[in-house]
């Protein structure tokens, strides 16, 4: 019915008395690279956790390509083609890189207990195509020489880096980025910034929360501004900024 | 090449233990051996079943008893038996292996409705439910004095499997003055366990396989990667709960008679300390674990009985149980990796 | 269900008591400790040894008398060895596995082997048999509406008492805030200046003398025997779910209710016959409180899945 791919109605969600999230209406369209800002508190997360159907919500619909996935559980969700990162990093430690990454690639029927039993060759040769997807994505990400060192292993970027692998192998059409640059080095976030623009570029929808202002200002196409759970800016980058109430809210504050 | 040390290791242990049975006894060596074979294969397939759940999937179950107790009792309820106070006989039954295959799957079905409180529940409380669970049924079948039997228990069952031992078994052990339904019960068991190993490798290495240990590394992970986590730790649940359950069935035949004092927590305890010292997580770290645990309760019990002079025997059995809990405290502090296990894959920063 | 009602009462206090010691170590240690009946016997176990009389070789082995010291300073002292006991299980054990950074499944387990260790240590060295405390036998007498022997009447009034002295040290005393903070916070950075390390000894000492004191109600109610500890652990972790996990509150009203409930039950028409099956009810309970109403009766939400 309209142009937008995720569509948020009059979503609140508050923990005990505190209002965590209260939007009336936000919509995402399809293949834009929207950034989700505010400060601590804001509700960020939270919205991601609902969207994702992480956490319940209190009130209010989502609906994602036009289907209603208020009450969805996440893995449906992410089924639908919408994926999403975590704040604080959330790798297979005790699981190989490429084993993460085989995981997130393979399919339902290539994880169901009757096929590993059998072990048919049909499923040898997914497997062979699965593995060579997986380099493939280990080559994008330069992590190609951590391919069997276990997840545990890695620096911190370099975790959010098979995280955002994990999240990218099976070609999602929404990827909801949870502060990817949170405790990366300047080196390595100038490398994820440009991997998060070809993503959108080849046609990714991307939401991303991040506190990184300057990175946030350099690729973002929208910016929304979030403060007390509520939306009290939306718009292009330079908009935003200009913004006196995001001014007041939140830069003025002088956090970052 | 590391790996290969660990291997060396294990396999001198296993055998220099086997050459204590010789050395330390005198007397019938080779019965005291084969007695304690048939228990390590017994409880080593329990392990076996417990290291789908805890080692695979890191499901911190605490009720394992329950799954081999709903094996052992639905198996024997469906042969010819004899229950309750009056041994009241039950002559008529399903052939033998049609009455196990239903136990396993009755084992397996406990361990579904065991693993729906572990879609919600995280470790400890998943600890705390499992063990209760178990407590649960145990006592339930003590109640249900009707149809199980009660603290009376079941007896006159083994003919169900006696009757199928083979010759050459007893030509065997009329030389050595061994109790031949207990090595068949034995020999069956670890049959049982090479046929289950050999499956669980196929299912351990497969994509399945990944998927659970993804599961037991982060749930949320793998549910926003699109994977069901629940019906993951359903399956992993019903599959360690089925050889379990044939486990279970072992028990009691190997007993002779079924109680339901044997599937109090302890028997919990011993599997887990078993699991422990063979290897979270490795998959033939049971059989070696098993063995070596039942040749120091064995030896143990004999020692407890020369120390020990005027204590009865539920004392005795106290020192064997001093001795378990010293070994799970000291491999966990220690070694929690056990003999086999995997350094890299310990479940010890698990919050 | 009035003769149940009686009954229930002293096993709740008993339960009640050994809930609170439980609720407050995991709320401040995030340890789950399958060793708490343990010390809950030990407060038994000392008492018995302490008062029983000389010439009596009640004790396994008939290697150690009695001392035949006087009820009261044989509990009292049973209740500081108590607490000795869990200061050095935190100092020679838990302690250095903290320090260690040993996971909470690993110490869980840890738990349940010392736990399984010390039981069957009592089983060789103490009460191999079921024993009682040198107590003279007493007529039952009515109290309100409900019949118990006098002795039985003091445990429950005493075991109130220290509820209430635990509630008022919680909330008043600088150390009792430090530890709510430690517990509600879910973190051990330090509190209001005192060493987070001192804080968790202290609810190691405290949780002990409370579950030796449980230990001491329950062997003067009913007996004292190696594994009474692990016979009511099940219940007491109902307890401590049923009120909500990490309050003291909770688990002071949780503990009580569990024991009425188990004690209640068995006048139920349904439970006529089934005695044995009274626990598995509790069992049940808290199965049904932690799947469906996880932070209990009083607990606030908190993330438990």
């Amino acid at each position: 019915m309209s142009n937008s791919l995720i569509r948020v109605n009059n979503l609140k969600k508050s923990f005990g008395g505190l209002k965590a999230v209260d939007i009336d209406d936000l919509n995402f369209k399809s293949n834009e690279l929207t950034s989700i800002i505010g400060p601590n508190g804001a509700g960020k997360t939270t919205l991601f956790d609902l969207i994702s159907g992480f956490q319940e919500e209190d009130n209010g619909e989502i609906f994602y390509k036009d289907k209603n996935i208020t009450k969805s559980q996440p893995y449906k969700i992410a089924r639908l083609g919408m994926v999403r990162t975590f704040q604080l990093t959330k790798v297979f430690d005790r699981m190989t890189v490429l084993e993460n990454l085989m995981f997130a690639g393979s399919s339902i029927s290539n994880d169901s207990l009757l096929q590993s039993i059998m072990k048919l060759s049909k499923q040898k040769k997914y497997e062979e195509l699965l593995q060579e997807e997986a380099i493939n994505v280990m080559k994008d990400l330069n992590i190609e020489q951590m391919s069997s060192s276990y997840a545990r292993e890695l620096s911190g970027g370099q975790k959010k880096l098979l995280e955002l692998g994990r999240s990218i192998i099976k070609k999602p059409d929404v990827l909801l980025l949870d502060e990817p640059l949170a405790g990366v080095n300047p080196k390595l976030a100038e490398d994820l910034l440009e991997i998060i623009q070809n993503l959108s570029n080849q046609g990714i929808t991307i939401l991303m929360v991040e506190h990184n202002i300057e990175a946030v200002m350099k690729i973002s196409e929208r910016v929304v501004v979030l403060a007390e759970g509520a939306l009290i800016a939306d718009g292009a980058p330079q908009e935003v900024r200009e913004n006196q109430k995001v001014i007041e809210a939140y830069l003025g504050t002088g956090d970052e | 090449m590391k790996l290969s040390i660990k291997w060396l290791v294990t396999i001198l242990i296993t055998i220099f233990s086997i050459y204590l049975v010789f050395a330390l006894n005198d007397e019938g060596p080779l019965r005291i051996l084969f007695n304690l074979l048939t228990f390590a294969g017994i409880y080593g397939l329990a392990a076996i079943g417990l290291n789908v759940h805890f080692g695979l999937t890191g499901l911190l179950n605490f009720g394992h008893a329950s799954f081999m107790g709903v094996g052992a009792y639905v198996t024997l309820l469906l042969i010819p038996h004899a229950a309750g106070r009056e041994g009241e006989i039950t002559e008529s039954g399903l052939p033998f292996l049609l009455a196990v295959f239903i136990g396993v799957i009755a084992a397996s079905l406990f361990g579904l409705l065991l693993g729906l409180p572990a879609i919600r529940l995280r470790g400890d409380y998943l600890a705390i439910v499992t063990i209760a669970a178990a407590e649960i049924f145990r006592l339930l079948v003590r109640d249900l004095e009707s149809i199980t039997g009660g603290v009376y228990g079941i007896i006159n069952f083994s003919d169900s499997l006696q009757k199928y031992r083979p010759i050459f078994l007893e030509n065997f052990v009329s030389n050595y003055e061994l109790n031949p339904s207990q090595i068949w019960v034995g020999l069956l068991s670890w049959i049982s366990i090479l046929f289950v190993l050999l499956i669980l490798r196929r299912l351990t290495n497969s994509p399945w396989g990944r998927a659970l240990r993804a599961v037991r590394e982060d749930e949320d992970a793998v549910r926003a990667l699109g994977k069901n986590a629940v019906w993951l730790k359903l399956q992993s649940f019903m599959l360690g709960a089925g050889i379990a359950g044939l486990a279970g069935v072992f028990l009691a035949f190997n007993y002779g008679s079924l109680q339901t004092t044997t599937f109090v927590p302890l028997l919990t305890f011993y599997v887990w300390a078993i699991m422990i010292l063979g290897g979270v997580g490795s998959l033939s770290g049971p059989i070696f674990g098993s063995i070596i645990f039942w040749v120091i309760i064995s030896e143990t019990d004999k020692l407890a009985s020369l120390i020990f002079e005027n204590a009865n025997g539920q004392q005795l059995a106290g020192v064997r149980f001093v001795l378990v809990g010293l070994l799970i405290m000291i491999l966990m502090i220690f070694r929690p990796s056990g003999l086999l296990g995997k350094k890299e894959e310990l479940l010890l920063n698990v919050k | 269900m009035i003769d149940q009602l009686g009954n229930g009462l002293l096993l709740g206090i008993i339960i009640s008591v050994a809930s609170v010691a439980l609720s407050l170590l995991y709320g401040v240690t995030r340890i789950v400790n399958f060793a708490h009946g343990e010390i809950i016997a030990l407060g038994a176990i000392v008492t018995l040894f302490l008062s029983g009389p000389v010439d009596s070789k009640i004790l396994f082995l008939e290697r150690f008398s009695p001392l035949g010291i006087s009820f009261a300073v044989s509990a009292i002292i049973g209740v500081i060895l108590c607490g000795v006991f869990g200061g050095l299980l935190e100092l020679l054990l838990f302690r250095p596995l903290r320090k260690a950074e040993v996971g909470n499944i690993a110490v869980l387990v840890v738990t349940i082997g010392l736990s399984i260790f010390i039981r069957h240590l009592y089983l060789l060295f103490a009460t191999g048999r079921v024993q009682n405390f040198p107590l003279d036998l007493e007529r039952r007498q009515t109290y309100l509406f409900i019949e118990m022997t006098p002795r039985n009447f003091k445990v429950l009034i005493a075991g109130l008492i220290v509820m209430i002295i635990i509630g008022l040290f919680l909330t008043f005393t600088r150390i009792g805030k430090a530890m709510r903070a430690v517990r509600d916070s879910g973190e051990l950075a330090s509190v209001s200046g005192i060493n987070s390390d001192n804080i968790i000894l202290f609810t190691w000492i405290s949780s002990s003398m409370l579950a030796g004191l449980a230990g001491i109600f329950q062997a003067i109610i009913n007996d004292v025997r190696y594994n009474m500890g692990f016979l009511i652990l099940l219940l007491i972790f109902a307890g401590t779910v049923l009120g909500g996990i990490g309050t003291s509150f909770g688990a002071m009203v949780g503990g009580l209710l569990i024991g009425i409930f188990v004690q209640v039950s068995v006048a139920l028409p349904f439970m006529e016959g089934h005695t044995e099956a009274k626990n598995a009810v509790a069992l049940a309970i808290m199965i049904l409180i932690l799947l469906f109403r996880p932070q209990g009766i009083f607990g606030q939400k908190e993330r438990i899945s």
